[in-house]
């Protein structure tokens, strides 16, 4: 049982400021729920010239009411309130000669309820020009380029570089549910019935019983529907996210961007609500 | 710049990414990189995640190098290495670009 909610997305800046803008996306005013974002590996192959990073963000989350209401307490422990935190490794790769992105998240905590993975290619345009011209027009596209990533923080240059580029970045994203719960119990039970180890016999009376009165099927499905439910509910607020950084990379520069990160995360710090807004959901459950 | 899981990791992952981003966005995009530069920084960075135990606002028993072997995280990065070095990154690669119709 698989939930898969897929979509495509135009941003009007180009690819290198979009991948710029990837790596430095929290803090951002939409994301006041990452708590934390570590490198944990990096590796640059010289050959091929592209980028692999793998890091760790630790997400403050809430777990629906309707999820702690159809798990049991010994399952939630001592987020049976709801409140949660959760770690994403995300993995990413970069290759700027050939023009993509390919990155991929995944929680690592409580996958055993609702396993999430979301992908999301990001792709520079293919001009529909003969292979020779295109490889000219790419090392002039990547010259014209320079302002616009200009380290320190040139924000008339950066504002003409991407006007008069008009460069688009296209993105696909995905993402994948998939809910495993009541499979280690049933596959204990089972375990149980052929007369193997019976270690865990003390646990089982009550989530026997529980998976009786529900049928994994049914529990699976409802946990994927709402994690669907989230998820669409999350991912706008994780384009806009984007957007506010390259926008700030437009206005700014890198310095712009640090800038603004900088008055996000001390906002953080002192609780304060980025947004603002009545009635909208906590930004963070993507 | 985001904070560290480990807040005393803080400083060295500033002067890090910092760095990173300069050799990211002056070297890298142009396609004129040879080698990482900031990998003795990172050396520095990843030193202080493994080796000290963050005091985590949130789950004072979890600390990083913890979380990292509990979770099979340090086998994922070993693997996505690996990968790299064989530049086998074919899964990685975006789907297909539609072919244009015969």
């Amino acid at each position: 049982m698989v939930k898969f909610y897929s979509s495509t997305d135009t941003y009007s800046y180009p690819f290198p400021a979009v991948t710029l803008a990837y790596f430095l996306r929290y803090p951002n005013p939409y994301s006041t729920h990452v708590l934390s974002t570590d490198t944990i590996a990096r590796d640059f192959d010289p050959e091929t010239q592209r980028l692999t990073t793998i890091r760790l963000h630790l997400k403050r989350s809430k777990l629906p009411s309707a999820v702690t209401k159809l798990l049991p307490r010994s399952l939630l422990g001592a987020s049976a309130s709801g409140d949660t935190q959760t770690y994403i490794l995300e993995k990413s790769v970069v290759d700027v000669k050939e023009g993509w992105m390919d990155t991929e998240s995944r929680n690592l905590e409580w996958t055993g309820v609702l396993s999430v993975i979301e992908r999301q290619v990001f792709r520079r345009p293919m001009p529909e020009v003969p292979d020779e011209v295109k490889l000219f027009q790419g090392m002039e596209g990547a010259a014209r380029r320079h302002g616009f990533l200009n380290f320190g923080g040139n924000g008339a240059g950066a504002k003409v570089g991407v006007d008069l580029n008009g460069e688009t970045t296209e993105v696909e994203s995905s993402v994948t549910l998939h809910s495993h719960v009541g499979e280690a119990w049933r596959k204990k039970r089972l375990a149980a019935q052929e007369g193997s180890s019976s270690s865990s016999e003390e646990e089982q009376p009550q989530k026997v019983g529980f998976l009786r009165s529900w049928g994994t099927a049914t529990l699976q499905r409802n946990i994927e529907k709402i994690g669907l439910t989230r998820t669409l509910r999350s991912q706008p607020n994780a384009r806009e996210g984007m957007k506010v950084v390259l926008e700030r990379m437009r206005e700014g520069g890198l310095v712009g961007v640090l800038e603004g990160m900088r008055k996000d995360r001390e906002a953080i710090l002192q609780g304060r609500d980025l947004l603002k807004r009545d009635g909208t959901p906590r930004a963070g459950e993507d | 710049m985001s904070a560290s899981l480990a807040p005393e990791c803080n400083e060295v992952k500033e002067r890090y990414d910092n760095c990173f981003l300069k050799w990211y966005s002056e070297k890298f995009l142009r396609g004129t990189a040879t080698t990482d530069e900031c990998d003795p920084l990172f050396k520095q960075y990843e030193k202080c995640l493994s080796v000290r135990e963050p005091i985590s606002l949130v789950r004072p028993t979890h600390h990083h190098q913890k979380v990292l072997k509990e979770r099979g995280i340090d086998k994922m990065v070993k693997e996505a290495r690996e990968d790299n070095r064989e530049n086998d990154a074919e899964h990685m690669k975006p789907v297909s670009v539609p072919s244009s119709p015969s």
